[in-house]
């Protein structure tokens, strides 16, 4: 016999993000999806947003890597609730581990949490984990080429944080090229040039933060 | 090889439709995959053979229907589409602005149970 179906592959984790958002939305806690290849800057993002916020939100932050507690270790030296998930190998977080996660987090604490994915410019952005907004890092030492070889990423991301400015001089990279294919993937984008070592710019992003992100669930 | 957890969940989900409908054997499995989906046929066709072994899928066939990426522009309101997987801008008239109608699919369209 025939089954006429019409459902969802991913309907699993569509499902549990579904039950993500709800718990983030009663707790009124904004959520971005912190998205690069690996080594692009995600955690030195992070560090620097955390120093830049502290006194303006209740940061919470999940990390998400194949093995490892650097990053975790990183951030806890900051005194901001930090809890490591490890994939064992997965390329990407799904809605379930941030779901199991957010219990050995102080969820009534927080209002804005930073889930920094697996580093990969692929597989992250095919799996929704109940976030607000998805957000990108690109190192400039990744090459200019890059926007154009990953696009996905970049059409699904409403920022997006060129990092390792400071070392353009050094670099034989287009910046030029890198901001139009850009724009011309996501017209709407939000888009920072900073370094996370000198702090340049990092103040554009922690002001976007503010009024984008922070005012919206108060 | 993200194909390998979309497989993962394909495999949970048609078994699950089976049993809920009163049967115990699938003997094929129809789904529909974007061309912007970002799953390789290939890949996710390979990992699904691989772990439908001593499940009720075991001898299940899996037929994957690619959908064409087609997108309407938001500037000159003309729809069009692309073999490509992705689209950069309005053939029509260059906009980079435009809603994707679709090519994003990753759905389970039928199932032959028994």
């Amino acid at each position: 016999m025939k089954l006429k179906v019409v459902s969802k592959i991913l309907d699993a984790n569509e499902r549990i993000a579904q039950e993500n958002r709800k718990i983030f939305d009663d707790k009124k806690i904004f959520v971005i999806n912190l998205m690069s290849s690996p080594g692009a800057g995600k955690t030195s993002l992070l560090e620097q947003t955390i120093k830049g916020l502290k006194d303006f939100a209740k940061i919470g932050v999940i990390e998400g890597d194949i093995t490892g507690t650097d990053d975790a270790i990183r951030i806890d030296a900051l005194n901001v609730p930090v809890v490591q998930i490890n994939t064992g190998g997965g390329c990407h977080l799904d809605a379930s581990m941030i779901q199991e996660t957010l219990m050995e987090l102080p969820i009534d604490d927080i209002n804005l949490l930073f889930i920094e994915n697996v580093g990969n410019l692929v597989c992250p952005a095919e799996f929704y984990l109940g976030e607000d907004i998805k957000a990108m890092v690109l190192s400039i030492t990744e090459g200019h080429d890059k926007p154009l070889k990953y696009p996905m990423m970049f059409q699904q991301s409403k920022a997006v944080v060129i990092n390792k400015i400071d070392l353009a001089p050094y670099l034989d990279v287009d910046m030029e090229k890198i901001r139009r294919d850009i724009l011309s993937l996501n017209p709407t984008v939000a888009k920072f040039e900073i370094s996370c070592k000198t702090g340049q710019g990092i103040n554009q992003w922690t002001e976007w933060i503010k009024t984008n992100c922070l005012c919206r669930k108060h | 090889m993200h194909e390998a957890s979309i497989a993962l969940s394909l495999l949970e989900k048609v078994i699950e439709e089976c049993i809920n409908n009163g049967c115990s054997i699938i003997k094929s499995v129809k789904i529909e995959i974007g061309r912007a989906s970002g799953v390789m046929p290939d890949a996710l066709s390979f990992v699904f053979n691989a772990i439908k072994a001593d499940t009720i899928a075991s001898s299940a066939s899996l037929y994957i229907n690619e959908k064409m990426l087609t997108a309407m522009c938001n500037k000159c309101h003309k729809e069009f589409s692309t073999e490509e997987n992705y689209i950069f801008e309005c053939p029509h008239c260059n906009s980079n602005s435009f809603n994707i109608l679709s090519g994003k699919e990753l759905n389970i369209i039928e199932l032959e149970v028994e």
